[in-house]
């Protein structure tokens, strides 16, 4: 109790020191705190829109997650994949380049998904009524940028004009109706996206058949589980690509999230040892400027112990209230800095780069405790070392 | 023409010479592949369509920022055998299609207006200029997000750099008090303690800008072996260099001048404890 309360006098009579070192290690906690949020936070957002989707298994037909190619025989590869015990339910989605707009007006380029039994998850809808629920030969959901853009609401009338990629196409637009403005899951920002049923894609394609899905998803039952359902996909068609949300999420790890997990690694372990360097060094010259202070202290019978517990809870308090204040400051600057990072291009306008977890806050803490005794480390061997009558001796002579 | 393929075997010497290709450093390495090996391509990976080629040359691929993740296992070949290679009997108008034509153009400023042209009279072809719009850039987005970190970091350091000349004014308290008593003026005192801030600041920036300079390399030797590249990282431009002093100065005499004024502006018997 002693060693506390005479840590926090020594704190509130060097006030402007201590101000400073709080805002310091505060401002410095806060970028850790932030590189720590960044360290998981694009994977977790992924992870979390994946899983809003409501499917668990994903069926490509590029080699990568990121290429749009048709899968070969999709109709009949989902009918087999129905069949399967270990399914739940599946949907088919197509995704195309597409051109939207009002009769007579210049249309926009736009990207067009065409989605049965796939909806769930895939767009959260913000006025209107869903696909299912429409009657309309041709039904459409719009973004709500390009609803505002083109000024359109549920019942407008929009001509939509497929084209196929590397493709002159002649075929004429489709009418369809706006049956309701959506924000789209995995729809970027800067793209404007729109939905309707396969029927009417393969319509306002020309298409004579309907052609190959570009993704199937699929939900495998509860009871069975992913890996299960996709081992039973594969088994069916071998060669299939079929990832499961974990792979998925495993793949977008290792390839398109290193970047970040890096920098954040960087950052972090510089920001710690900023942190560091910032309390011990304030510390050490603190406690050399009051050297015969704590022999005087040592003389009048304050033990060893006793003098190093004080140091150490000056530098608790030091450093707690910056970690502290850090949190809230840390929370602010991440709402700014995934501003500015959302600005990518491409990027799906739910996705976020920083993202709270409870994992982040005790890493957090934990690293503050450790700066905390480390920076109190050389302060307290000088006082422990601390000749006491010389000290005096030097103190008064001087 | 860039292809990626499926490698089927290798090593395998014919009498007729087979046409030539380049590989990679990367697929050399993963296929331990030499200059004169025969290879076979195929375009599935069952091989059911396969030609034969010699390894002409190794390259080492042109860094790509945009794909420094990814393993670049690629070959290249002539047009003409590419075309063969991923001919679809199937399909007439393969032999007609490319995926992509590269255009230089003589003024390379037009590219965007270039690109709506061509786009208007050849529709359903793309066209794109190879440098992006800075809207469209992801590294425009990433100097954003660097300068913002840098920003953070530097009043984190003004901070600390204020905290440590506040202890250093108050050292010097009673030097200052005599300086005071023997007549130097306020005005000389903050003018030597601004002097003394740049020069910290100052040195403390080059030694920072030497640091970045000799770790440079480590870094960039670092991510170029983790991700097999020759993509350089990092690099301590002059201009960088430059920036990091000039602003480093400033902060330095700000934080002299304020640590210094708490102790100046009180009276001199204050100053001297009297």
């Amino acid at each position: 109790m002693t060693s506390l309360l005479l840590a926090s006098r020594t704190v509130r009579r060097y006030r402007a020191q201590t101000v400073l070192a709080i805002v310091g290690v505060a401002v410095i906690g806060a970028l850790l705190f932030d590189m720590l949020l960044l360290s998981r936070g694009l994977l977790l957002s992924f992870s979390d829109l994946l899983g809003r989707a409501g499917f668990d298994i994903r069926i490509v037909g590029g080699s990568g997650l990121a290429a749009r190619l048709p899968i070969e025989g999709s109709a009949s590869l989902i009918e087999a994949i129905r069949a399967l015990p270990e399914v739940e339910r599946v949907g088919a989605i197509r995704i195309q380049g597409a051109t939207i707009g009002s009769p007579g007006k210049r249309p926009a380029a736009v990207t067009v998904i065409g989605a049965t039994d796939a909806a769930e998850g895939a767009w959260t809808l913000v006025s209107g009524a869903d696909l299912g629920s429409a009657t309309a030969p041709c039904p459409l959901l719009v973004g709500r940028g390009l609803a505002s853009a083109l000024g359109v609401s549920p019942g407008s009338i929009l001509e939509l004009s497929i084209r196929p990629p590397a493709i002159r196409s002649v075929v004429p637009p489709v009418a369809c109706q706006v049956v309701g403005v959506a924000r789209f899951a995995f729809g970027a920002s800067s793209d404007d996206t729109v939905a309707t049923t396969l029927d009417a894609f393969h319509r306002a394609n020309g298409e004579a058949d309907p052609g190959d899905a570009d993704l199937i998803v699929i939900a495998s039952r509860p009871d069975a589980g992913s890996a299960r359902a996709v081992a039973a996909i594969a088994a069916i068609r071998p060669g299939v690509r079929a990832y499961s949300n974990d792979q998925v999420v495993e793949q977008f790890n290792r390839n398109g999230f290193a970047y970040f997990r890096q920098i954040s690694f960087v950052l972090s372990s510089l920001t710690m040892v900023f942190a560091f360097m910032l309390v011990a060094t304030l510390l050490t010259v603190s406690v050399n400027q009051r050297l015969g202070e704590i022999a005087a202290l040592r003389a009048i019978g304050i033990r060893r112990g006793s003098i190093a517990s004080m140091l150490l809870w000056e530098s608790a308090l030091l450093v707690g209230a910056g970690g502290l204040l850090a949190l809230p400051l840390g929370e602010a600057l991440a709402i700014g800095l995934d501003r500015i990072l959302r600005q990518m291009p491409g990027l799906p306008e739910q996705l976020h780069f920083f993202v709270f977890e409870t994992r982040a806050l005790i890493v957090h803490i934990t690293v503050f405790v450790v700066t905390a005794i480390a920076a109190a480390a050389y302060p307290v061997w000088l006082t422990a070392r601390l000749p006491i009558a010389e000290t005096l001796r030097r103190e008064v002579v001087g | 023409m860039l292809l990626t393929l499926f490698l089927l075997s290798s090593t395998v010497v014919l009498a007729a010479q087979p046409p030539s290709i380049l590989i990679s450093r990367q697929l050399a390495e993963r296929a331990h592949l030499r200059v004169g090996d025969v290879v076979t391509f195929a375009n599935d990976p069952e091989g059911t369509r396969r030609s034969q080629f010699r390894v002409a040359g190794i390259y080492e691929p042109t860094p790509d920022p945009m794909r420094f993740t990814s393993p670049r296992i690629e070959a290249r070949m002539h047009l003409p055998d590419a075309i063969d290679v991923l001919d679809d009997p199937a399909d007439p108008a393969s032999r007609e299609a490319l995926s992509g034509i590269n255009v230089a153009l003589s003024d390379p400023a037009v590219a965007r207006r270039f690109a709506s042209d061509l786009s208007a009279r050849a529709p359903g072809v793309v066209a794109q200029p190879t440098r992006p719009a800075r809207e469209d850039d992801p590294f425009a987005v990433l100097e954003r997000f660097h300068i913002a970190i840098s920003a953070v970091t530097m009043v984190g350091g003004t901070a600390f750099l204020l905290a440590l000349m506040v202890i250093r004014a108050e050292e010097r308290r009673e030097t200052v008090g005599v300086l005071r008593l023997v007549g130097i003026s306020r005005r000389t005192l903050l003018c030597s303690v601004a002097v003394e801030g740049v020069l910290i600041a100052a040195l403390g920036a080059l030694f920072g800008v030497l640091l970045a300079v000799a770790t440079e390399g480590l870094v960039n030797r670092i991510f170029q072996a983790r991700y097999d590249t020759s993509l350089v990282f990092v690099r301590v431009t002059p201009s960088i260099a430059a920036r990091a002093v000039a602003i480093a100065a400033p902060l330095g005499v700000i934080a002299g001048l304020g640590a210094s004024w708490t102790l100046l502006r009180r009276s001199i018997l204050s100053i001297v404890r009297r």
